[in-house]
């Protein structure tokens, strides 16, 4: 046997080396051979052996690494299995033997020594350990942290060995950082309080010692040990480490200047676990008074290194978190005045951190300023100290969302540069931006006079980051707007006041994209408050000057219509007065759509203009607008808009650029449509509705002219929705072309948007488009079921791909259809001579997915269709037949299949809320159906439960309390589950009881 | 320290590790930077595949050689194995799909034990499905670990170049190296829709807006 291991040996590594081999210079058919003659190895009886002589005679780093994932998957896979005891103490004993230099001497086989390979096989040994830990420690290898701990004076590379195991240990079973099974805390559990009983410490001690040892000579080592230490803090005994031995030596080696960052920040970072750990309040803050903090602070200045400087940001924080913590829970005197006393102390050097912009600590730092903030919210007034530290919160804030003057150019033009800081900046601000709005609520004169001499100072034109001031003050204002109440607006006039300075202000640096734009963003928000008759015309003008519309700047350009848009909505019937103004400051805007002479650049980059033509729609579309007036505005609008549509299609050129230009004067003209609401339109001014039904006729023949081009249809389709809401039953004689035109040459996978237009219809005009949707079904029904199954949709392992998506899009969709079809009492579709043939694939489809679909609500939709299905079509008594066959198959199959079956499924979930609501439809359906066909359904329903192996007395039982319950008609979901309970299978009866109150929360009928 | 197993070219290459689960769009990721298409199918990766991926910067042309792992454990090939000397690393997580999400910290650990101290980047991929699971403001892992984050659609290209900036400036040690020309990008899928995105954000905004909680619960949970 062994000589067949030496002789195949080599074989084995060079195997393993082509494995590992992605260079594709290896032969695939080499490599494939190799990686079968691998495969070949792991199965044979003896690999544990054949691993662990590799791991002590391979050089070769892929060969240890390929042996000791070998032996990590036997003990994973096989250890409850079909391991020996043999085995398992051979991989013990070799394993054990790897991680602590033994029988180096004694054993002349050993040619190579793992711990002086590189660090990921080290770590990856140290998996395998933990892994054995798992299932043998404490009861079979008790003794294994002692072991090593005896090993340790074979010197450093055991140290460090140690360490790797106890960080593996943390990583791979105790840490909460990970998903874990229950298993596996369990066994976590175990491993902590035996090591808690028995070896801790002596673990302890070690560390001390060694850090002792090493702190000068090999800092990398006893920055491991720390790194292993801080993770254990947490749930050992934290005297082991709070007390006079080990609190000094710690801030030893944060405080010599001489040692590297990396053992420092390691340090460091033990004393902010120990500041975390969770213990009773008093025990805490007495612990964080003991640690005397400040001794730190003095490391908190320009000559040190980032790194440590980060560490320490971090620890100033996370006390100070902890200190906070203790003043909230704390309510003896003394603990408040302890804690005050500590958290005045740390402040001033956590702020001081705050001003340095290249120290990462920011988010940490952040939340606890707005954790201190929160407790300032019920303190009124504030104390002196307190407002100075509001103050110096506001300044911290201002300070870290200025842009760098470097990137002034670049945002400016938005280049790559420009884009990603701009991206990079709205990220970080996010967190500074809440902080200022909490301090905005508990100091709101503090904060409001802030904001207000920001903006003034900024106004400075000498300031050299005039420019980034500038910014900075209009988005704090902004972003101070979105907390503001209506009472502080009209309290706090000073804001006020400073809106409206800003409406008439002019900035040096207007021109620049991000001021114009922070500008206009915050006087939109301010708008709501300064609606008085003497500011419109000046807020109109910063729209529509070049502040907003006519800036340079496309960017900016484009942000203002849209902004304007909104304003006009809010202000809307204020604005009539200004509308002939309006109109003839945008006159050149507009034209600009229906000029043809401009070159396909400039429209492909220019706005779609939407957004001003919805403004304009709503002023003009308004009631108060003269009648006369309304229709010459709206005329001079659409005229040319539709001529030049019709030029376009009368010469139709596939012309990417002209199908742009025609979907824009469809947007245009949608947007613009907005604004007209039906009861002005059809009833008070029919010519305005007669100018639409004009445009609809012109538009439809864009589907004429390019029947394929989706985005034309899906742009008119949203015109047609639009119209169906302005004319009402006035676009009736449209909707058969319409269509007709819509279904010519479309993909079935595009129909979504038809469906939803016909739902829109039914929705709206209920059996009134009857015919039309008679019509048209069997051909959406044709194309529908050309792409779509009737039961499940096939979808791939792991991910659901963009086909299926697609799919399921128009699945959902027409579940959709076929649901308002039967709820708007159009049933009558379903068994039109026209849909005959489609009859039953539709009941198939339906059956299935109201038994098994995935989407719960889905199940629910299609139960909701056959609860009107029976109600519409089972109208005489059982025999009397309106749809043949339909009975039978709702007795017979739909109560058995949906109602019983698949409640009974172990894929119907009790607890959810989806699925709760589907069962009341599946008893509303039951319901309906014993009020149809009584002993019939009860009697299809028992045989039904006697299929389900449910005793004739059970099955009896459900049967009489059904019944009953229908009788009385006190059939809720409680009753359901009480009857269905003691035949539901036993995993769901468990958690049914368990959960049974839950299940009264949900209870939906009453 | 030199790669093993790779052809060389004379310019830096560096190893880079794509991990995550089953179906997250690692392929699909690697993929956009090629010739080939936005991968509809999905088809499991068996073991890695090795994807060089050239990139040229400000300080010249480096070359990152892409092992795109397979997620599926079944599918695995040697695993972890194939990390060992990587020098940088992208995790990655389907937006659409929460167990990929909770997964992230096992790859992390995995991915370190074997490459300590590399640069990493968390990807959340298919930002542009409606449907998300993971919000963006869920996405914590990154902060306790140091990683950075980005939002990506590999079948809308969106910030498909992000993750690589990113490393490679980690790499060279200089934050102001930045991409000279775009790469060859296979054609945009779906056009991500920036207002859906923005609506993202100002929900964000919004949500972040509310009142302080009055119990003790600190805004950032």
């Amino acid at each position: 046997m062994n000589l067949l291991i030496n002789r195949e040996m080599d074989d084995l590594e060079r195997a393993i080396l082509i494995t590992f081999d992605e260079s594709g210079t290896i032969d695939s058919v080499l490599k494939s051979q190799a990686i079968e003659y691998c495969q070949r190895i792991k199965e044979i009886p003896t690999i544990s052996c054949i691993c662990a002589e590799h791991l002590f005679t391979s050089k070769f780093a892929q060969v240890q690494f390929w042996c000791l994932q070998c032996l990590h998957d036997a003990v994973r896979v096989r250890y409850s299995s079909s391991m020996s005891v043999e085995e398992k103490e051979f991989i013990r004993k070799s394993v054990f033997a790897m991680a602590t230099y033994d029988g180096v001497d004694d054993n002349s086989k050993i040619f190579v020594r793992v711990l002086d390979s590189p660090a990921f096989i080290k770590n990856k040994l140290a998996q395998v350990l933990v892994n054995l830990i798992y299932y043998e420690y404490p009861l079979i290898w008790p003794t294994v942290f002692e072991d090593f701990i005896n090993r340790l004076n074979r010197g450093a590379v055991v140290i460090d060995m140690f360490c790797r195991l106890l960080i593996a240990l943390d990583d791979e079973l105790i840490s909460l950082d990970y998903p874990r099974n229950a298993d596996e805390v369990a066994v976590a559990g175990r491993v902590k309080d035996t090591m808690r009983e028995q070896c801790v410490p002596q673990i302890v001690r070690a560390w001390y010692e060694i850090i002792m040892a090493y702190k000068n000579s090999d800092s990398e080592l006893c920055a491991s040990v720390l790194d292993s230490m801080r993770r254990y803090i947490s749930w050992i005994d934290i005297g082991l480490i709070a007390n006079q031995v080990f609190i000094p030596l710690l801030f030893e080696l944060i405080l010599v200047g001489g040692l590297p960052e990396q053992l420092r920040s390691a340090a460091a970072g033990c004393v902010l676990a120990v500041v975390m750990k969770r213990m009773d309040s008093q025990a805490k803050l007495n612990l964080l008074k003991s640690l005397q903090i400040n001794r730190v602070f003095g490391l908190i200045n320009e000559e040190t290194d980032v790194e440590l400087l980060s560490s320490i940001a971090t620890l100033l924080t996370g006390y100070a978190a902890e200190v906070l913590e203790c003043a909230k829970r704390l309510n003896s005197e003394e603990g408040k005045r302890v804690s005050s006393e500590l958290l005045e102390e740390v402040l001033p050097s956590v702020f001081y951190v705050m001003r340095r912009s290249e120290v990462d600590a920011t988010f940490n730092t952040v939340q606890f300023l707005s954790g201190y903030v929160a407790t300032m919210k019920n303190l009124s007034p504030l104390t002196e100290k307190q407002l100075v530290h509001v103050s110096q919160i506001l300044e911290v804030i201002r300070a870290q969302i200025c842009y760098d003057p470097i990137y002034r150019h670049h945002l400016d033009v938005l280049d790559k540069i420009g884009m990603e800081e701009e991206d990079r900046m709205l990220e970080y601000r996010k967190d500074l931006l809440v902080l200022l709005r909490s301090v905005g609520r508990v100091a709101p004169e503090v904060t409001q006079s802030f904001i207000q001499n920001s903006l003034s100072k900024a106004v400075d034109p000498t300031s050299e980051r005039n420019v980034e001031e500038v910014e900075a003050a209009l988005s704090l204002l902004y972003a101070l707007g979105e907390s503001l109440s209506d009472e502080a607006m009209k309290a706090g006039s000073g804001l006020l006041g400073v809106v409206l300075t800003l409406l008439s202000t002019r900035f040096p640096c207007h021109s620049n994209r991000l001021v114009a734009l922070t500008y206009l963003e915050t006087i939109t928000r301010y708008m709501k408050y300064i609606q008085e008759k003497e500011t419109i015309p000046k807020a109109l003008e910063a729209f529509l000057d070049e502040r907003g519309i006519r800036h340079p700047n496309i960017i900016v350009s484009r942000r203002a219509s849209y902004l304007f848009m909104r304003i006009v909505k809010l202000l809307k019937s204020k604005l009539a007065p200004f509308i002939e103004t309006i109109l003839q400051k945008l006159h050149d805007v507009v034209v600009r759509f229906t000029s043809m002479s401009f070159s396909d650049k400039v429209m492909i980059e220019a706005e779609d203009g939407s957004h001003i033509f919805e403004a304009i729609g709503i002023l003009i579309g308004m009631d108060s607008v003269p009648h006369q007036k309304q229709t010459h505005y709206l005329n001079s609008l659409l005229t040319p808009l539709c001529q030049q549509v019709k030029t376009l299609i009368e010469n139709p050129e596939d012309s990417a650029t002209n199908i742009l230009i025609i979907q824009q004067i469809v947007v245009a003209i949608n947007a613009l449509s907005k604004g007209f609401n039906e009861r002005l339109v059809i009833a008070s001014r029919p010519d305005i509705g007669f100018m639409f039904k004009q445009t609809l006729d012109i538009l439809l023949q864009i589907l004429v002219v390019y029947p394929k081009v989706e985005s034309l249809r899906s742009k008119v389709t949203s015109f047609i929705h639009r119209m169906v809401e302005t004319l009402g039953v006035s676009v009736f004689p449209y909707l058969p072309k319409a269509l007709e035109q819509l279904l010519a040459e479309i993909e079935p996978k595009e129909l979504v948007g038809v469906i939803v237009l016909l739902n829109q219809l039914i929705c709206k005009f209920n059996t009134k488009v009857l015919d039309i949707v008679d019509e048209v079904f069997p051909t959406i029904v044709t194309r529908v079921f050309s792409v779509l199954p009737l039961d499940e949709i096939p979808c791939g392992p792991g991910s659901i791909t963009e086909d299926v998506r697609e799919v399921q899009e128009l699945q959902r969709t027409l579940f959709t259809f076929l649901n308002v079809i039967a709820t708007h009492e159009l049933s009558s579709v379903f068994i039109s001579p026209n849909a005959r043939e489609y009859f039953n694939p539709i009941m198939q489809l339906l059956l299935y997915s109201s038994c098994k679909h995935k989407d719960i609500t889905v199940r629910k939709a299609c139960v909701q269709i056959f609860i009107q299905l029976i109600k519409d079509w089972c109208t005489g008594s059982y025999g009397e037949e309106k749809v043949h066959g339909f009975q039978t198959f709702i007795v017979e199959t739909f109560a058995v299949d949906c109602c019983l079956n698949s409640v009974l499924d172990k894929s119907f979930e009790f607890r959810d809320a989806n699925s709760h609501a589907l069962l009341g439809e599946i008893i509303t359906a039951q319901k309906v159906i014993y009020e149809k066909f009584g002993d019939n359904f009860l009697s299809e329903f028992s045989k039904g439960l006697q299929a389900k192996h449910c005793s004739q007395e059970m099955a009896e039982q459900y049967y009489q309390k059904l019944q009953i319950a229908f009788s009385k008609d006190d059939m809720t979901i409680d009753v359901a589950y009480l009857i269905l309970s003691p035949i539901i299978a036993p995993p769901f009866v468990h958690t049914g009881v368990n959960s049974g109150k839950q299940f009264c929360c949900f209870n939906m009928e009453s | 320290m030199a790669l093993p197993n790779q052809q060389t070219v004379d310019y830096p290459s560096f190893k880079l590790v794509l991990v995550g689960d089953g179906g997250t769009g690692k392929t699909t990721f690697v993929k956009r930077h090629l010739s080939g298409e936005f991968e509809k199918k999905y088809e499991p990766t068996i073991g890695v595949e090795v994807h060089p991926l050239d990139f040229h910067t400000n300080c010249g042309q480096i070359r990152f050689y892409c092992w795109d792992t397979a997620g599926q454990e079944k599918f695995g090939g040697l695993r972890d194995g194939y990390y060992i000397h990587g020098q940088c690393a992208i995790i990655m997580f389907d937006v659409t799909a929460r167990l990929t999400y909770k997964n992230v910290p096992t790859w992390h650990r995995d991915l370190c034990r074997v490459c300590e101290n590399i640069p990493i980047v968390l990807c959340g991929n298919k930002v542009d499905v409606k449907n998300r699971q993971v919000k963006a403001k869920q996405v914590t892992f990154h902060r306790k670990k140091n990683l950075q984050y980005y939002e990506i659609s590999a079948k809308s290209n969106y910030n498909f170049e992000k993750p690589f900036l990113y490393l490679a400036r980690k790499l060279a040690g200089d934050a102001n190296l930045h991409f000279v020309e775009s790469p060859a990008l296979a054609p945009p899928e779906v056009q991500i829709d920036l207002a859906e995105q923005q609506r993202h954000e100002q929900e964000l905004a919004v949500a972040a807006a509310q009142p302080l909680p009055d119990d003790d619960d600190d805004a950032f949970e």
